[in-house]
């Protein structure tokens, strides 16, 4: 099979050769999905180092465990189920974010790479920064599903049916987690509207 | 920065209403009924203003370089390799013998079972069982058994008689 029909095979498709052996496919799929995971994890982290090293690891473990995929979800639910696992673990293990030191890391200019748009002009730049940092300390406050379904909605654009899907939970709990995340959010960020 | 004060408070019946309408996730039905609302409804139409506000700019995170994304391809790539081959060392010297091994083992396991039952019957004895303790006196007397036994016999030919009721001479006195 030349390159070009891999690069076009669907997951599922990606999922079956894998399984039969044919390992080397999976990296279309991590081609397919980087951007995505390590989104989810620096979502989840704000840090660039550890949401690679998160989001890394979910592919670790879904290569090492693609036999154990049934096909019952779709590839990349799964694979979200992963990534969004491993991120909850790690916020479990580590409690909460240190929001200080990513302050300080950027102040130094050795820090992890800034995803707050600073092409703005300095009073805007300064006031997206602090709305950035306050919508990002209202969902650290959050319960950690809000927060799960909020960022898979919002960040991720899965639908509420995916949501459910990755979180293992009914469509409705996800409307109410989603409904509260947002409401806290608007709560908290009204002065910079 | 003045919103604080003038916070325009949404229906609450309406508010996750309201946030499926700003995402799209409400069906047909629901979503004629949120416009039919918000055209009545000021605070909701600014709430929802407020989240089409809000909420892209959250999801919004800069472009990173096309540098860091081809390193991160490549420690991907690196990090998969390495459980690949961690994984497959040992299984590849099995490979030969799987197709024989488990029967092979199976059988070889219950041929040892059947073996050992059968030549060991009766005689097992778990190692741990203290053996019997016998007197130190009588152990020594064992030795002497023998000659005991020996004895009882000479004893008992004397009083051996033939069938006809007389007693049996001794071999000595046949001799003499």
């Amino acid at each position: 099979m030349n390159q070009t029909a891999q690069q076009d095979l669907r997951d599922e498709e990606i999922v079956a050769l894998c399984q039969q052996g044919q390992g080397e496919v999976f990296e279309i799929l991590v081609r397919r999905y980087m951007e995505k995971a390590f989104r989810i994890a620096f979502d989840f982290t704000h840090n660039t180092e550890e949401a690679k090293d998160l989001s890394q690891d979910a592919f670790l473990r879904a290569f090492t465990r693609i036999k154990q995929f049934d096909g019952r979800s779709s590839f990349y639910t799964w694979f979200y189920r992963l990534v969004v696992n491993i991120c909850l673990d790690y916020t479990r293990r580590k409690g909460r974010v240190v929001w200080e030191r990513l302050d300080k890391e950027t102040e130094s200019g050795s820090g992890p790479v800034e995803l707050v748009d600073t092409s703005a002009l300095p009073d805007e730049e300064a006031i997206a920064g602090e709305a950035k940092r306050r919508a990002d300390l209202t969902l650290e406050a959050m319960p950690n599903k809000q927060r799960t379904a909020f960022l898979l909605r919002n960040h991720q654009g899965l639908s509420i049916p995916d949501v459910a899907r990755v979180m293992k939970t009914t469509e409705g709990t996800v409307r109410v987690y989603l409904h509260r995340a947002v409401a806290a959010l608007r709560q908290s960020l009204l002065e910079f509207v | 920065m003045a919103r604080n004060d003038i916070l325009p408070t949404a229906c609450k019946s309406f508010e996750e209403d309201l946030v499926l309408f700003y995402y799209g996730d409400d069906s047909a039905a629901d979503h004629r009924r949120v416009e039919v609302h918000l055209k009545e409804c000021a605070p909701c139409r600014g709430f929802v203003e407020d989240l089409r506000k809000l909420l892209p700019q959250m999801a919004k995170p800069k472009e990173l370089p096309p540098k860091f994304w081809d390193d991160y391809y490549a420690e991907t790539m690196a990090k998969l390799t390495v459980p690949q081959e961690r994984n497959n060392w040992w299984k590849d010297l099995f490979v030969p013998m799987r197709a024989w091994m488990l029967p092979a083992f199976g059988t070889a396991a219950v041929t040892a079972l059947a073996i050992g039952l059968v030549i060991g019957k009766g005689n097992w004895r778990p190692f741990s069982e203290p053996r019997e303790k016998i007197p130190q006196e009588i152990l020594a007397d064992t030795n002497q058994l023998e000659f005991f036994r020996s004895l009882d016999l000479i004893e008992s030919l004397s009083s051996l008689e033939s069938p006809d009721g007389t007693k049996v001479k001794p071999m000595s006195d046949h001799q003499s």
